[in-house]
Formats: C-alpha cells, sequence, structure tokens
C-alpha cells in the first residue's frame, strides 16, 4: 500500500495516513481512536485534544476523510485516530467497515466512544458494539448542555456500572469536563497495556440459545490458534453468527472453511428456532438492553404530549386537518390575488405605459416605428412577454407561501392528512406525493411517480397529475378572475385547484374500480419534522429560485411561442394587407385557429382568438395569457399621463408607482381576514386588454361572458398541461398510456366546460 | 421491540409518523430512526425520499423543463420537499 507523507507537520516519525502498526512504536506512544455517532460533536473533541497538531488524508483505499492528531501529556504520547461518523459496526457503509476494521486490527489502546445525551438511546448501540470489541472503552458523554436544558438528568455513576465502562460527561463546544476526559484518558491508556485484549466480558447477554451458539463458536475458534490471536473470539463468534459474508473476509486459513460451516449450522439452528434474520435478533436483544439501561440512568424524559404533539393533533386529524389544509391554501391564494394586486398593477403600468412608450420613443427616433420590425418588437414580444411578466407577482406570492409551508414543517403534515383519503378513495396513499408536487410543475410530479412501487399505482397516478393545477395555470385564472369576478378573485381561483382534486380524486376512483382493480395498499410510516420558524433565507431563496425558472422559461418558450405566433398573425391570407400590415382577423393565425373554434362553441368561447390560446396553450400554460394579449391586440397606448415628460421623468413615477404598490400591498394584507384597508385594483388585466377580452367571451357566449370565461377556466385546468409534461408521460407511462391520457383529458375538459356554460345558462336563463 | 416496529406496522389501519410509533413503543424518537434504518438495510422497509433521487436529476437534466436554474440534483426549484416515507416491502421485491 502506498502510503502517503503528510504535508502539515513533522509530528509523527513515520508521518504517513497508514493504519497504526499493533507493534507500538514505544511503551509511552499509545493509540487512540475516537468513534462516534454523525454530528455527536466527536471533531470537537478531536480538535480540543489535538489542537493544531493534525493532519488529514484518506483511509487507505477509500475516499473517507482520515484525521490524525496528537496529544501530549508528560512523556506519554497519545496518537488520536478520528474515526468515521457511523451509527453502528454493521458493515453497510464504507464509514463503518473503516471503523470496524480499525477497532479490530490495529488495536488502539483505547477507544473514545463520544455519545449525544440527548439522544442516549440512539447512540449506546455503537458504544455496546464497541464494547463487545474492546475492554478499553471510554464513555464522553457529549451535549449535557443541552440534555440538562432538556430536563433530563443521567445517573453517570449508573451508566458507567451498567457499559463496564468510564463515563465522562462534558460539553465539549464550551470544554466542559474535556480537562476530566484526558485525565480518564492517561488512566485508561496505561490500564490497557497489562489487559488482554481478548479476555474480557461485554456488559450485555443475549438470548439463551444464542449465547448457547455463541459459546460453541467460540471454542471452535479456540482450536484455530490464529484466528483466535487476531480476533477477540466472542466478538468473532457473534460475527460468525450474525453475518454469513463475514467468512469469506476470514476464510483464509487451513480449518476455517470447517468454522465457516458450523457457523452456517448454528444459523440454521437458530433461523429455525426463531423463523427470523439471525442478525434481527441480536439487534433486538441490543436494543432491549439498551432500552432497559436508559430506563434505568436517565430520569426526567419527557412523559406529557408537548405543545408541538398538541398542534399535530388538530392539524393532523382527519377532519380539523383538511380544514386547516384547505384553509391555509386559500391564504395562499389570498396573497396571489389580492395581495399581489398592487405589484400586478404597477408591472403592467410599467410594461404598457412607460416601456412601451419608451420603445415607441426608441423606434420612432430610428424612423422604424411603421416597419415589420416595430411590430414584431410591440405586437409580438412586448404584448406576448409582457402580457406574462404581468404575472410576476402573482407566482412570487404563490411560491412564498408554498415555501413557508414547506419550511415550517407544515408540508409533511398535509401529506400525512391527505394520504389518509386517498386510501379512503383505494388509492395508494403516496400517490399523494405527486399530486402535491403537481401543484407546483406536472413535469417533475409526472417523474415522482417512480417512487410509487407498483407498475399499476405509477400509471394511475401519471394519469391523474394532470389535473392538478400547476403553477403556470394561475396567470390565467387570475387574468379571467381578474376581468370577470374581480370581486371573486380569490374564490374563483381556489375553486379551480379544488375542482383539479376533485377531477383527479374521481377519475382515480373510477380508473381503480375499472380498468386498475388491485388489494389494499401498504401502511405507511411518515417522518414528520419538527415545527420552526421559517427563515426569510429560506423562503427567500425557494422564492426567487422558482420564479427564475418562470422568468427563464418567460425568455424562452413563452418569447419563441410569441414570434411563432406574431409571425402567423403578421402573413395574410385574406383582404389586402400586407406582411406585418394586416387586420388580425385576416391573418393565418385567425384562420388556423378559426378552424377549430367550432368546437369550442357549445362551451361559450368558440371564437379564433380564444381557440388560438388554447392551441398555443398547449406548448406551455404560461402561453395562454401571452396568446390572449396578442389576439385580442390591445393596442400600445400612449401613457396615461397626458403630456409627454421626458424620460427621466417618466421614469421617477414609475420608481414612485412602485413604491405605492409596495405600500399598497401591505395595505393588501389585513384582506386575507376581512379587513379592508386597500381599494383592491383588477389583477392582470392591461389597459385595452380586459375589455378586449370580455367583449370577445361576451359575443363568442351570446351574451354569457362570465359563464364562458368560467367554463374557459374549466377547460384550461383540466386540458393537456403542455408539452413537456406530455414528454414525461411518454417517457414514464409509455406512448399508448400518454395518447390515451391526452385523449381524456381533452374529454374532460370539453364535458366539464360544456356542463359548466350550457348549465348555467339553464340555470341563470 | 425491532420487531414490533414491523408488527405495529403490519396491523396499523393508516399511516402513523415516527413521533407517534415512537410514543407507542417507548422509544426515544432517534433511537426508533436507528431500528428504522436497520430494517431499510434489511430490506424490510423500503424508503421514499418523496421527490428526491433519481426524480430531480432528471427533472434537473434540463431536457424536460428546459429550465437553466437548477443548480444540481435536489435543488430543482419546482420541486416541492415531501417528507421522507417508509412502508412494508413487499417481500422479493428488495
Amino acid at each position: 500500500m502506498k502510503t502517503k507523507r503528510c504535508a502539515y507537520c513533522e509530528e509523527h516519525p513515520a508521518a504517513d495516513l497508514a493504519p497504526p502498526s499493533r507493534v507500538r512504536e514505544d511503551e509511552r506512544t499509545f493509540i487512540v481512536a475516537l468513534a462516534g455517532n454523525p454530528n455527536t460533536g466527536k471533531t470537537t473533541i478531536f480538535n480540543s485534544l489535538t489542537g493544531s497538531r493534525q493532519h488529514t488524508g484518506n483511509w487507505p483505499g477509500k475516499t473517507v476523510e482520515k484525521k490524525e492528531g496528537v496529544w501530549k501529556q508528560g512523556d506519554d504520547r497519545f496518537r488520536i485516530i478520528d474515526l468515521p461518523g457511523a451509527y453502528s459496526l454493521s458493515a453497510f457503509s464504507a464509514e463503518e467497515v473503516i471503523a470496524r476494521d480499525f477497532i479490530i486490527e490495529a488495536r488502539p489502546d483505547v477507544v473514545i466512544v463520544v455519545a449525544d445525551a440527548t439522544n442516549l438511546e440512539r447512540n449506546l448501540y455503537l458504544v455496546l458494539q464497541i464494547l463487545e470489541m474492546t475492554p478499553s472503552v471510554v464513555v464522553a458523554l457529549n451535549m449535557m448542555d443541552a440534555a440538562r436544558a432538556q430536563g433530563l438528568h443521567i445517573d453517570i455513576d449508573r451508566l458507567s456500572q451498567r457499559l463496564g465502562a468510564p463515563v465522562v460527561p462534558l460539553t465539549a463546544r464550551t470544554g466542559e469536563g474535556i480537562g476530566r476526559l484526558t485525565e480518564t484518558l492517561v488512566r485508561a491508556a496505561h490500564e490497557s497495556r497489562g489487559r488482554d485484549p481478548f479476555r474480557f466480558t461485554p456488559p450485555n447477554r443475549y438470548s439463551p440459545p444464542i449465547e448457547q451458539a455463541i459459546a460453541r463458536l467460540e471454542e471452535a475458534i479456540g482450536d484455530h490458534s490464529a484466528l483466535a490471536q487476531r480476533y477477540p473470539p466472542r466478538w468473532l463468534a457473534l460475527q460468525l453468527l450474525q453475518d454469513a459474508d463475514f467468512c469469506a473476509e476470514i476464510a483464509s486459513l487451513p480449518g476455517d472453511e470447517e468454522l465457516c460451516r458450523r457457523a452456517e449450522r448454528e444459523r440454521s439452528r437458530l433461523q429455525a428456532l426463531y423463523q427470523t434474520d439471525i442478525d434481527a435478533l441480536i439487534a433486538e436483544d441490543r436494543y432491549a438492553w439498551i432500552h432497559d439501561v436508559v430506563g434505568e440512568v436517565i430520569r426526567g424524559q419527557p412523559q406529557g404530549p408537548t405543545l408541538s404533539d398538541r398542534v399535530d393533533a388538530v392539524a393532523m386529524h382527519p377532519i380539523s386537518g383538511l380544514i386547516i389544509f384547505f384553509g391555509l391554501m386559500w391564504v395562499v391564494f389570498k396573497l396571489s390575488t389580492d395581495v399581489a394586486a398592487p405589484f400586478v398593477a404597477w408591472i403592467s403600468l410599467f410594461i404598457n405605459d412607460y416601456l412601451a412608450h419608451w420603445v415607441l420613443e426608441l423606434l420612432a427616433l430610428a424612423h422604424l416605428e411603421s416597419t415589420w420590425f416595430a411590430s414584431l418588437l410591440t405586437d409580438g414580444i412586448l404584448a406576448g412577454v409582457g402580457g406574462v411578466l404581468v404575472f410576476v407577482p402573482v407566482l412570487m406570492f404563490l411560491y412564498m407561501g408554498m415555501a413557508i409551508m414547506e419550511d415550517s414543517g407544515y408540508m409533511a403534515r398535509a401529506a400525512f392528512v391527505m394520504d389518509r383519503y386517498m386510501r379512503y378513495l383505494g388509492l395508494e396513499g403516496k400517490s399523494f406525493v405527486p399530486l402535491v408536487l403537481g401543484f407546483g410543475c406536472n413535469v417533475p410530479a409526472i417523474y415522482a411517480t417512480r417512487t410509487l412501487e407498483n407498475r399499476t399505482d405509477r400509471i394511475l397516478t401519471g394519469l391523474l397529475v394532470p389535473f392538478m393545477s400547476c403553477s403556470a395555470r394561475l396567470p390565467v385564472y387570475v387574468l379571467i378572475a381578474g376581468i370577470f369576478f374581480p370581486q371573486f378573485r380569490t374564490p374563483a381561483v381556489l375553486t379551480m385547484y379544488i375542482l383539479g382534486i376533485v377531477v383527479a380524486l374521481t377519475v382515480g376512483l373510477l380508473l381503480r374500480k375499472t380498468l386498475f382493480k388491485r388489494s389494499e395498499t401498504s401502511a405507511l410510516l411518515i417522518e414528520v419534522p419538527a415545527y420552526r420558524l421559517p427563515t426569510v433565507k429560506n423562503v427567500w431563496m425557494e422564492m426567487t429560485l422558482r420564479t427564475r425558472a418562470f422568468l427563464e422559461s418567460a425568455t424562452t418558450i413563452i418569447m419563441t411561442v410569441s414570434i411563432v405566433i406574431w409571425l402567423f398573425m403578421a402573413i395574410p391570407v385574406s383582404g389586402e394587407g400586407a406582411f406585418a400590415d394586416t387586420p388580425v382577423d385576416d391573418s393565418a393565425f385567425a384562420h388556423l385557429a378559426g378552424a377549430i373554434s367550432p368546437a369550442f362553441e357549445p362551451l361559450g368561447f368558440g371564437n379564433w382568438q380564444n381557440a388560438s390560446a388554447l392551441m398555443s396553450g398547449f406548448i406551455a400554460k404560461e402561453v395562454v395569457v401571452s396568446t390572449l394579449a396578442q389576439v385580442y391586440h390591445a393596442p400600445l397606448e400612449q401613457p396615461s399621463h397626458e403630456e409627454d415628460l421626458g424620460f427621466w421623468a417618466e421614469a421617477r413615477l414609475a420608481v414612485a408607482s412602485f413604491f405605492q404598490a409596495a405600500l399598497d400591498t401591505l395595505k393588501a394584507i389585513p384582506g386575507i381576514i376581512g379587513i379592508d384597508l386597500f381599494d383592491g385594483e383588477e389583477a392582470g388585466a392591461p389597459p385595452g386588454l380586459g375589455a378586449a377580452i370580455r367583449q370577445g367571451f361576451e359575443s363568442a357566449s351570446g351574451g354569457y361572458g362570465a359563464l364562458a370565461a368560467f367554463a374557459f377556466m374549466v377547460f384550461v385546468l383540466l386540458y393537456t398541461p403542455c408539452m413537456a409534461t406530455v414528454a414525461a408521460m411518454r417517457h414514464e407511462l409509455g406512448g399508448k398510456w400518454t395518447m390515451l391520457s391526452v385523449i381524456t383529458q381533452l374529454t374532460i375538459a370539453w364535458i366539464a366546460a360544456f356542463i359548466v356554460f350550457q348549465g348555467g345558462r339553464i340555470l341563470f336563463s | 421491540m425491532l420487531h414490533a416496529i414491523l408488527h405495529e406496522l403490519q396491523t396499523a389501519s393508516g399511516p402513523m409518523t415516527l413521533r407517534q410509533l415512537s410514543r407507542r413503543l417507548g422509544v426515544q424518537e432517534s433511537a426508533l430512526e436507528g431500528m428504522i434504518q436497520f430494517w431499510v438495510r434489511k430490506g424490510r422497509l423500503a424508503v421514499d425520499e418523496g421527490a428526491g433521487g433519481v426524480t430531480e436529476m432528471r427533472v434537473c437534466s434540463g431536457i424536460v423543463c428546459g429550465l437553466r436554474s437548477c443548480p444540481g440534483p435536489g435543488a430543482c426549484p419546482l420541486t416541492l420537499k415531501t417528507p421522507a416515507r417508509f412502508r412494508l416491502s413487499v417481500p422479493g421485491r428488495h
């Protein structure tokens, strides 16, 4: 093995990172291993002992970091090796193998096991395993300050008696107890020199049949002097019993095969007796012993329900949990619609009043105001992309709400509550996970179906995901609801989300009863994090990351589609117009969309403009809004202020109006609980566009504009989300199911919109 | 105690949280996590990491979403965080 020379100190004569030899360097040099669970303060203790006399490298053949340092006490010299953090020594991970092999192969004079006093029951598993390997153990019981703060009292003397090893209480963070640890270490190191490292009695005992098997194997090991000199016999017997693979590691000496066969017979005997795996039996006995020790030495463990438990009793209750979930969703949508409204209005004002004006001025300066380029810039890019950018605050508030729910730990509770309802409906409970992801974006949600165990569940959930209203559909709802239901924007938007869930569950239930019959689902254990106050940093990071993703799509997909649509709108196919100078009704786009618009007539929105928005929405839902903005052809207007103030004055006005919008947003917050301080504006409808859309829906529906608009929102909710989702579905579910899904979505969307419009007409006529 | 976890899950009528199970078995939550990890390693419990692993890798590959803002796996901006979930493994699937 090639060794690496230490680059940091000259402390060690050998200065290499190889495991220390079993032959000691001298009588006053001791090898000390530092072991412990991850996050127990092991590194802090290592640093306290070694100071700057450390060097680092990798464990031979591994990418796991090795740290070694030196501590001196008088003439004694202690080489301290920081073992990788591990929860056990069961050889499942590289860290565990390294720690196990070091203790067994290098035979350190002392092993310091660092344990977290606040999580003693878990930490004692590793302590016990090490106590089964070596008699020279010192337990450093760290984080005593936190244990005291939790009201835990640990009987150190009794713990030490039960473990058969010295236990030193300390708080490494403050240095409290480090002195006692070093005193104990020195004592333990000197004691270790006169002791047979293979002959010792660990503190625990196993069930009698296991103990008998261990004794028989120990006896057999005694017949193999090579093995008996290499491993502690009891530990080796235990290893051979619980780990069949361990035989392969040691079976290199004559006679070892017979030992392995004997171990196999013992395993078979125990397995026949207990009908379960031997390692599980051994672990069971260890946990039982640990539980007994912890019950004896710890006083003051919290008995009654904590505040978190009491909150959970309500938040995770089947009924109140559901009410809280929808209540919080209401707040999120209220934030996204009403509270975001002043910023939406500001961006609309900025784009349509100031930016458009500046663009027009620049084009005039360049004598380009009547060219196709001017048309592309204003009617294509500015109208299309600008029409969607207006809704960035809506999404920011949505993402903020979601980030708060995630960061506070509530989202895990919501998953728990909804899981139960999924089961009531005969669906796999964890199907809720992809469905929840669908609220953000359907594409990751489709891929999340991979986490489902069986293919039937994956297909079924994949078919339901597109009904979950992704964030790209929100701007459509806000735009349409803002125009037709300004006083009921939040209920209208929330209705869409609930409708999506109801449709998904209904379709799921129907499919489960017909195509996807299956047995009951398996029970679940859910790791629910502790409640915590969301941090501004986390929420801001989540919100900005997601908003940036949306803006990226705005500058790529939406701009591309806007340009393509402008191109089709610029090409005249009837009338006498020229390229980029033709009435929009005579354009290729109007004729193309007009060909499919009759399909929407029974739904109340059967004109070419609405049909074209739905057509382009097949590519991405964000594009629906940009297409509406383009096809309803709201011409860019001169600023609402009468005279031309000049660029700098207008820029100052734009900044001033931004601060006014921020103030109005603050005023709008009490509106969530019904306190109206802010006279809300019609969010999302740029000047002229709202009126044009209203008129379009009114004329297409024969005077039932609001009804048609609601049916339009329902259609947008339920039809195919976007091309990316279709591609993801094809990848995950296959072409046949994707085709079926797209047809089903279009059919359901059409039928639902038809029911809304025609049913509404009957009701309101 | 270790086998009691499997028994509780086999007889449970619905989902439960780790905290609920730790209360029921009378063990510290952190110790229960260790026991659950034991069964996960043995293949008797399966763990679902919500939207983790492969899912985020694929979404963040940029091929599907066209997003360039993913700093890497585990950080896809449009993926919500969901809790880790453990369930009994179907025999023969581990």
